[in-house]
């Protein structure tokens, strides 16, 4: 997570797995967001929740450009604005209906959202492409523990695990909840992939058992 | 919440069908209870050694935490010669019970969450319909509340417009008449019983009163079960879990008069049990 005195930004999920067409929950230490990519790629975040009666719209669908609840199918643009309730379709939704929506950017295989205006944009990954995401159920610190290594200012982490190197980008979920990216060299062979990928879920494991001994105390 | 008007009301705690000696162990409003049948059959509910008054009806057991000031309310069908009575069975909500009956007066989620069955997209608007408070029964009712539905119930074959009415007799109860496809001019009835087992869990209850001679009793249990599975994937997952009654947390429309009416109700009442307000 990059922090400026304006907003951050945190890396909420790898491009890969929001496929055009599809909406995901994903979290932002300002809360759950709604986390959707229109049918011409266009990716958005929108609070998880319908202001008609509160549905979580992680569970909604996408249709085109526009992402709908899926209780009574309202409808909101990538602006938060509502663009058609099914019950009345003769009706022009009014500008206030509309969900708050947060800055979205996409660079090497990352999505960051903005919480706040962050005046900076994402840092760059220079050189690395992300190999896959996996949840951890422990903190930053316990994985910084297992890791042995303090993650950088953008939640940058690297580490040499089973002897092998690893670089991960970590995004706070909750207090004892962290979303790990595996990130590689572009060129990396598939057997070294493997290794890594084998890596991280072994420093997963350890993080996971430092954060049970330290809740359990 | 024990000072709440909801204490001295009336819930389904069980089947009837189900009670035995050993009884059933669950809850009302936050309190454990107990409910069996004593030496002579009857019922009993006992909480924490005190016994609760007891009333069977509708195929359901009925108790109160506190001292009911009117009998259960009447549902003149339940005793109509050839109509089959169907105990469902129970669905555990993680949610307000008031928000499990809010959305069984709702039609306007049908083409979305009970797709193909009781609704189906491009049918989605929700024509006017009317909504009052009967000041003298002291129930909400929505009448005239018309819907393309593509398979009504277990007895349709295709696609009809269906014609509702919805009751709201008790806090935590609902009664909906609707077109019944084998037999015009009468009204199937559906209702939902909700048992409040805290404000943010309850226990559902549907029960119906049906003309059908054809179904076989397994296939209009699994109908309505399948119903109430897909609404529970909703009620788990709203925000917030208890059901806001001040004007400003939600958005209502014109498809949402009966949810208006139901909240003022609750509101003029002071039910509040499963009930979020601004001031809290």
């Amino acid at each position: 997570m990059l922090s400026d005195p304006t907003g951050s930004w945190t890396p909420v999920a790898l491009s890969v797995d929001l496929p055009p067409g599809t909406v995901v929950p994903a979290r932002t230490p300002a809360g759950p967001i709604a986390l959707w990519r229109s049918a011409s790629g266009r990716p958005s975040a929108s609070a998880d929740r319908c202001p008609h009666r509160g549905m979580r719209l992680s569970h909604g669908f996408v249709r085109g450009e526009t992402l709908s609840c899926i209780y009574h199918g309202w409808s909101y643009g990538a602006a938060g604005n509502c663009l058609r309730i099914p019950a009345h379709p003769g009706l022009s939704p009014p500008e206030t209906i509309r969900v708050a929506t947060h800055p979205v950017e996409e660079a090497g295989g990352v999505i960051w959202v903005g919480v706040g205006e962050p005046a900076t944009q994402p840092p760059q990954l220079a050189g690395l492409v992300p190999l896959r995401s996996l949840q951890a159920q422990a903190g930053m610190a316990a994985l910084e523990a297992a890791a042995g290594a303090k993650a950088d200012e953008n939640g940058l982490l690297e580490t040499t695990q089973n002897s092998q190197e690893i670089r991960l980008l970590l995004a706070f979920q909750e207090r004892d909840e962290t979303l790990i990216h595996v990130l590689l060299d572009g060129d990396s062979s598939l057997l070294e992939r493997i290794a890594v990928s084998r890596a991280v879920e072994a420093l997963r494991r350890k993080a996971e058992a430092i954060e049970a001994e330290g809740s359990s105390r | 919440m024990t000072q709440d008007a909801m204490i001295d009301e009336w819930y389904p705690v069980g089947l009837v069908s189900q009670l035995d000696s050993f009884g059933r162990k669950t809850a009302l409003m936050g309190e454990p209870i107990d409910v069996a049948s004593d030496a002579d059959g009857n019922a009993r509910v006992t909480a924490n050694g005190r016994t609760l008054p007891v009333c069977v009806r509708y195929g359901h057991v009925w108790s109160s935490l506190g001292q009911p000031q009117k009998e259960l309310f009447a549902i003149p069908e339940a005793d109509q010669p050839g109509r089959r009575f169907v105990d469902v069975g129970v669905v555990r909500v993680r949610c307000s019970p008031l928000r499990a009956v809010e959305n069984f007066l709702d039609i306007a989620h049908f083409p979305f969450v009970h797709t193909d069955i009781l609704g189906s997209e491009p049918h989605t608007e929700v024509q006017n319909y009317k909504v009052e408070i009967r000041e003298d029964a002291d129930e909400v009712w929505a009448t005239q509340v018309k819907f393309y539905q593509p398979q009504a119930a277990r007895s349709a074959s295709g696609g009809i417009t269906t014609e509702y009415m919805y009751r709201v007799p008790a806090p935590t109860c609902s009664v909906l008449y609707k077109t019944c496809p084998p037999r015009p001019g009468e009204w199937d009835v559906i209702t939902l019983f909700v048992q409040p087992l805290a404000e943010d869990l309850c226990d559902v209850w549907p029960w119906m009163a049906l003309f059908d001679d054809e179904s076989s009793m397994t296939d209009l249990i699994h109908f309505q079960q399948t119903i109430f599975l897909q609404d529970r994937s909703i009620l788990e997952n709203q925000i917030p879990r208890l059901l806001p009654l001040d004007p400003g947390m939600e958005i209502p429309t014109r498809a949402d008069l009966t949810s208006v009416a139901y909240r003022r109700w609750l509101k003029r009442h002071g039910y509040t049990y499963g009930a979020q307000l601004v001031a809290q």
